[in-house]
């Protein structure tokens, strides 16, 4: 039964109009992104075999956060207020440890989502007249807290490392870019990003579900 | 070779397997998340990572839906998930855009069909609009977009109708284009 509100008419020329014009598909790429499934899930199973070199990204993400903390802690403990125990100065350093811990997760878990949203953003945008300027200052930041993953036991990993240094690479020429003839640059930034699978490698290495939910895995 | 015995040598190990079942709904998955995403660098990459998740949960399908049911759940999930980082990422650089464009006027020229119902659909809430692609563009039934969102039938189809409404409303400059 048609309902008072509905027109048929419309609703075929709706459909017509959407199916032709709105995002019309292109031709699956299938082997293209089979290749990338298949280099994604090789790559997420090594590093998922190596549970404590996620450790070792986490805590080498918050290189500078870390120091902040520790600085914090001893400067807590080795000041105790008088009656302080000794038990008591153990338990406050494993708790400070444990929140230490936590922050790691947070913080790297945290960079990698951010870096992984970054370059999402960027590539979809390719094509779009955006605020290089504010790209490349963006692309510096992160570009800093990798340079200090790489520099950490983290970047002794080779399979790590040469996700790190794919993203360095990726992270300086967008950093470079040059606001007034950007448009050559930003294509070939995105196709180094499509030859080398930077996209799905991260991904791979953050795991799934909301931030506050990955945080209580091993990363 | 049906599907079930083909799920069972994916979760055997069977590579060759494995890519009969990715082509096998590799087409409808893409095509939902391009007209999800509109871009097809984000479209493969949400097929990809819907592939991937796939393979890796095989284990818990328990075949109690459709192959294709189960496995367009998680491409609606990687999809819209995806979709709202972006945006919210791009919102951030938007608010910033905005605080420096503060006074400079806005000229918008008198846009086309294609562009007006483009911008229609994209101004449709989530929910509405996911259901109006799935139906109405990409032909699934409101008992496929049910079971995939996990919404009442019900729901499917008030939400199509309150999508169309709205189009309709939205696209009312054009109404010569479809009373004839």
């Amino acid at each position: 039964m048609t309902q008072e509100h509905e027109d048929p008419k419309f609703e075929q020329w709706l459909q017509d109009a959407a199916r032709t014009t709105y995002h019309a598909p292109r031709t699956t790429p299938r082997d293209e992104m089979w290749n990338k499934i298949v280099a994604a899930r090789r790559n997420k199973r090594v590093i998922a075999l190596r549970p404590w070199l996620r450790w070792a990204v986490a805590a080498a993400a918050v290189l500078v956060l870390g120091i902040g903390i520790g600085r914090w802690s001893a400067h807590q403990v080795s000041e105790p207020v008088n009656g302080t125990t000794t038990a008591e100065g153990m338990r406050t350093t494993n708790e400070i440890d444990s929140l230490a811990s936590v922050a790691y997760q947070v913080a790297a878990t945290q960079y990698l989502s951010r870096t992984e949203a970054f370059l999402t953003s960027f590539r979809a945008d390719a094509n779009r007249s955006a605020n290089t300027a504010r790209l490349a200052r963006q692309a510096r930041d992160l570009l800093t807290t990798t340079q200090l993953m790489l520099d950490s036991p983290a970047g002794d990993n080779p399979r790590l490392r040469s996700l790190l240094e794919d993203l360095e690479l990726v992270l300086m020429q967008i950093s470079l870019l040059n606001p007034l003839q950007d448009g050559h640059d930003r294509d070939l930034i995105t196709q180094g990003m499509n030859q080398s699978n930077v996209l799905p490698k991260l991904r791979s290495a953050i795991p799934a579900g909301p931030v506050p939910v990955r945080t209580e895995g091993a990363l | 070779m049906d599907e079930s015995t083909l799920i069972a040598r994916v979760r055997a190990g069977d590579s060759a397997a494995e890519r009969t079942l990715y082509d096998a709904h590799v087409d409808r998955v893409y095509r939902l998340a391009f007209r999800l995403a509109g871009d097809d660098a984000l479209a493969q990459d949400f097929t990809q990572e819907t592939f991937i998740r796939a393979f890796d949960r095989l284990g818990s399908f328990r075949g109690e839906a459709a192959f294709s049911t189960w496995l367009h759940t998680i491409t609606t999930t990687v999809v819209l998930n995806g979709l709202r980082k972006v945006k919210r990422f791009r919102q951030r650089e938007a608010d910033i855009d905005d605080a420096h464009d503060i006074g400079v006027a806005q000229r918008h020229a008198e846009p086309d069909l294609k562009v007006r119902l483009k911008q229609a659909i994209d101004d449709l809430p989530e929910g509405y609009r996911t259901v109006f692609l799935m139906h109405d563009v990409e032909g699934y039934t409101h008992e496929e977009i049910g079971a995939v969102l996990g919404v009442e039938t019900g729901t499917s189809k008030a939400q199509l109708s309150r999508a169309r409404a709205k189009l309709r409303v939205a696209l009312s400059d054009f109404a010569g284009e479809w009373v004839q």
